[in-house]
């Protein structure tokens, strides 16, 4: 018995192994490479100074930047195990941290001076200052749970947000040396960093888009010169600037620095002294800069989730037709739609902050301006059902809620230029990685062969129905394996998406709007479909409280998504005449020129 | 035999039916019941009752209605529907409508028939919609077989699509006075640039004016800024007289041409897609912080810089010197110091939109003169 059972699969060792290599439907394509497993980088202690002890960091080796190569249908699955910044100590100093702001900031009988005073109290103005500067040391992790607190206060959210990326750049922009007279009265709390970087639209055609010039006056002392949007009249600016015609330089201007005026929204400076931050390259101020992305996002959803916690305590003591009214299935649909939004927006934040706190040299721009645009895009949308239940009877929350929501999903940009910048960053990395095959697509003649192979290739793109082989389920729950392949779908999709954008535009491809920003809502998609299937996986794996909810919350949000990625890249593929933008744009034009609604009225007639 | 007879109708004059209605329209127009009459609505509408009344079994209206239709220019009345009407109105009705197949399909009265196709006609030709009302009495009068109505319907499926094919609207009175329809055509020229303001200006501004006139000027803030930046030492030239047409109406305009920037010249390879610009990705930095040094609006043409457009009274020299002095004090400052050619095409008299305020003005004038 035993013999012929060997003697079979000797036989048959071979065939098996083919049928195997084919269908490759087991976990052996699971690799745990080494680059993913946790390393651990020694505390530094500055043995010169024991006093001085900072905190330490377990980053993982660098990573391929993540949302960049999806552009390209690269998955990093390492990155589906949902990213776990805080040790035991830190969490728990966490906790006790958020539990006295939360006392203050919960209670709605609380004066915004004692809700600044327990800022300072809790050296929140020093947050992601080095610990031996009286600082925090906090990573982004940590400023985001802080954030979701304190933007009880939208106001006192915003200022914080640029405060804590203001003290990013110092840290970075100044020699130590300077870094070290200044951060005292930076984290004091008694004045806060203010970001002045978004400028007017210009109003003549002599006008540069970018205005606000640095120069060097003769005794050696940078002064500035511009406008600035901002809101706060008070305290330190961080200044972008251009210096040499084409650079960009922030600097810093100190509170009551001559020739700073404020009017309607605009400050405006006048030869005002500054400090060059010179030590940050354009590239990392661009980076840093962009955690404001990340900490806007995380002020929009705490919107939102106010917004439902006033809607249901709208809702729970009312009756309708004798019935709770909350036994309306719209009402209760709305609510979860809310709740699924809140879900996903929080998990793309976390995970996001994930990847900044967890590698060496991290990547992730286009992951924070994803956040941001996922969540402004839905936010408004969501709001504004939400609001519907209340609308009559609340009006003046609602107004406020919509208002708040409005200002936080357009503040410092708006969204077509987050849109512009996930595609365009996008494509610029899948231009380099398939420019010699798009050279090949759009010169036919020249490459016949080439263009036969990649019909062929392309056959069941181009029906729709790519072939599955990433396999990100192996690396998910097991339940969770139809939402994880129509993850991959939309993975797969997006190559093809830029490949017929680029094959298309060519060049010009930069200057097709309409369809970058398709391009750019499906990628924002799928970071938020991953984010969210790895943190149900791992809620249920650890078996966290109502993780079966959470997992529920995923499978539905993916499928809904799905729907909508699968539109949007057809919608590419279709080109601007089947996808309407051809016409769009020629009424809008239309509209510009003559701003009137052009037709003629319904009751209009030619003749009697 | 049968040969000979298609050579016999080959060889006869097919128009020969017609023929004879021009004859007989010619027999019977000796008496112009038009002549001597004032020349207006009022009157020609009187002239059609006068007819109608004249016999009950109106005698000649085919003859009339063709006389009728000679005559509208005239009056001044060819772009009138209520006219057309009147005159339609004049064919008896009931009688010419065909009560038995072959009447209908051998053309019952023709003769009826072609002039009431021929008034359709010259109602199209002036760019006249006829209305249902106008169907209603055609169907009284021929019967829906007949070939008036045929062409009423046709002309009732072109005319409307026609209409308003233009993208520049115009109102269906066009203005008698020069100075409203030079504005209509300087509109419609600047209508390239939504940004374009129109002002009048009196050549009595500049004291040093000879003719005293209306200028209609029309300049965009992105012109001025294009005027501003032309080299001080290359003149600008005062080109045109060009024509515009308004309808039927013809108004003058010039422009004045400055040098154009260089061409943006591209020599990336478009199918090279390994270094798409990207932006700097600063939240709320957009755009860049340099101007393009290249042609890159709709005012720089390849014959150069059109930074603005006028429309002048008397379209002389003089009006346009003080249309260039009056620029010069509107906002473009540079122009004292640029030198400006005038190159007209055609001497300027012969182009000269007639004014009639200023033409009475200025035989009152010459009047004066005698008399002194």
């Amino acid at each position: 018995m035993n013999v012929s059972r060997h003697l079979c699969v000797f036989r048959h060792h071979n065939v098996s192994k083919n049928i195997y290599k084919k269908f490759r439907s087991s976990s052996i394509n699971y690799q745990s490479t080494q680059s993913a497993q946790p390393r651990v980088v020694d505390e530094k202690f500055d043995f010169e100074d024991l006093k001085v002890l900072e905190r330490a960091e377990r980053r993982k080796a660098k990573i391929r930047p993540f949302m960049k190569d999806i552009f390209v249908s690269v998955y990093n699955k390492d990155l589906l195990a949902y990213p776990e910044i805080l040790n035991k100590e830190e969490s728990e100093a966490l906790d006790a941290r958020i539990d006295v702001l939360d006392k203050t900031f919960s209670d709605p009988e609380k004066s915004k001076d004692d809700r600044s005073r327990v800022l300072k109290g809790t050296r929140m103005y020093g947050a992601p200052a080095p610990l031996t500067n009286n600082g925090l040391a906090s990573n982004s992790t940590e400023l985001i749970r802080y954030l979701e607190i304190i933007s009880t206060d939208i106001n006192l959210g915003l200022e914080i947000s640029d405060h804590w990326v203001g003290l990013e750049i110092l840290k970075k922009g100044l020699l130590d040396e300077h870094y070290q007279q200044i951060i005292t009265d930076v984290t004091s709390g008694e004045h806060s960093i203010v970001l002045a970087i978004k400028e007017k639209i210009a109003e003549r055609i002599t006008q540069a888009d970018f205005r606000t010039t640095a120069e060097l006056d003769g005794q050696n002392v940078w002064r500035i010169t511009g406008e600035k949007i901002c809101n706060k009249t008070n305290g330190y600016f961080l200044v972008l600037c251009c210096i040499e015609g084409s650079r960009l330089r922030a600097y810093l201007v100190h509170p009551g620095a001559d020739g700073v005026s404020y009017k309607d929204g605009v400050v405006e400076f006048k030869k005002t002294t500054a400090t060059p931050l010179s030590e940050i390259s354009e590239q990392a101020l661009a980076q840093t800069l962009g955690l404001s992305r990340l900490h806007a996002a995380t002020l929009c959803r705490t919107t939102l989730k106010r917004a439902m916690h006033s809607c249901v305590e709208y809702v729970q003591p009312r009756v309708f037709s004798g019935k709770p009214l909350s036994e309306l299935s719209t009402i209760r649909a709305t609510i979860g739609e809310a709740l699924l939004n809140v879900y996903a927006a929080e998990s793309a934040e976390y995970f996001t902050a994930g990847l900044i706190d967890g590698y060496l040299e991290p990547d992730a721009e286009l992951e924070m301006a994803m956040c941001r645009n996922f969540i402004a895009n839905n936010g408004l949308a969501t709001m504004l059902k939400l609001l519907n239940i209340p609308a009559l009877e609340k009006a003046e929350e609602c107004e406020r809620l919509l208002n708040d929501m409005r200002h936080l999903a357009t503040y410092g940009e708006n969204l077509d230029s987050v849109n512009m910048f996930i595609a365009l960053n996008g494509i610029h990395h899948a231009g380099k990685m398939m420019s010699e095959e798009i050279k090949q697509i759009r010169n036919p003649v020249l490459h016949p062969g080439f263009l036969f192979k990649k019909a062929l290739a392309n056959r069941k793109q181009e029906k729709d129905d790519p072939t599955l082989d990433l396999f990100l389920a192996e690396h998910l729950h097991p339940s969770l394996r139809p939402p994880a392949e129509q993850l991959e779908y939309c993975v797969l999709r997006i190559k093809y998406a830029c490949e017929t954008l680029m094959s298309r535009h060519g060049m010009k491809v930069a200057t097709a709007y309409t369809e970058l920003s398709r391009l750019a809502e499906a990628t924002t998609e799928i970071l938020v479909m991953s984010a969210v299937l790895a943190r149900a996986s791992r809620a249920y794996c650890i078996g966290l409280r109502n993780a079966e909810l959470e997992m529920k919350l995923a499978a539905s949000f993916v499928s809904k998504t799905k729907d909508k990625v699968r539109k949007l890249i057809l919608e590419i593929d279709d080109g601007e005449y089947l996808n309407l933008d051809h016409f769009k744009i020629s009424f809008g034009k239309k509209v510009l020129e003559t701003n009137s609604v052009i037709v003629e009225k319904p009751t209009a007639r030619v003749f009697w | 035999m049968a040969t000979r007879i298609l050579r016999n109708m080959l060889n006869r004059n097919p128009s020969i039916l017609l023929k004879r209605w021009k004859n007989s329209d010619r027999d019977v127009t000796v008496y112009d019941p038009f002549q001597k009459l004032e020349k207006n609505k009022e009157a020609y509408l009187e002239v059609i009752k006068i007819f109608e009344g004249r016999d009950k079994r109106r005698r000649g209206h085919v003859e009339f209605i063709y006389a009728a239709l000679a005559r509208m220019k005239e009056f001044g009345v060819q772009k009138d529907l209520e006219v057309y009407k009147a005159l339609v109105d004049v064919l008896p009705k009931g009688k010419f409508i065909p009560t038995n197949i072959f009447q209908a399909e051998f053309m019952h009265y023709p003769k009826q028939q072609q002039c009431a196709v021929d008034l359709l006609e010259q109602m199209e030709d002036n760019g006249v919609m006829p209305d249902t009302e106008m169907e209603q009495m055609l169907l009284n009068i021929f019967g829906r077989r007949g070939i008036p109505l045929r062409k009423y319907w046709r002309m009732m499926y072109w005319m409307p699509k026609f209409k308003n094919l233009s993208p520049w609207y115009l109102p269906e009175q066009l203005p008698n006075d020069t100075l409203e329809l030079a504005k209509l055509a300087i509109e419609r020229i600047t209508s390239v640039d939504p940004g374009t303001k129109i002002v009048i200006w009196q050549t009595e501004e500049i004291e040093a004016s000879i003719d005293k006139t209306w200028i209609v000027s029309a300049q965009s803030e992105a012109q001025k800024v294009l005027l501003a930046e032309q080299p001080v030492d290359d003149p600008l030239i005062v080109k045109g007289p060009y024509t515009v047409y308004l309808r039927d109406q013809t108004v003058t305009y010039f422009l004045l041409i400055g040098k154009t920037r260089p061409e943006f010249k591209d020599d990336t390879d478009p199918d090279d897609v390994s270094n798409i610009e990207k932006p700097p990705g600063i939240p709320g930095f957009i755009g860049s912080t340099k101007l393009p040094a290249t042609k890159c609006t709709v005012h720089e043409q390849d014959d150069g810089t059109i930074v603005s457009v006028c429309a002048t009274g008397t379209s002389s020299r003089d009006s346009l010197l003080s249309w260039i002095r009056l620029l010069e004090q509107n906002g473009n400052p540079s122009l004292s110091s640029t030198p400006v050619i005038f190159t007209l095409i055609a001497p300027p008299n012969d182009i000269t939109l007639h004014e009639p305020q200023q033409t009475t003005e200025d035989t009152n004038s010459e009047k004066q003169l005698g008399t002194n």
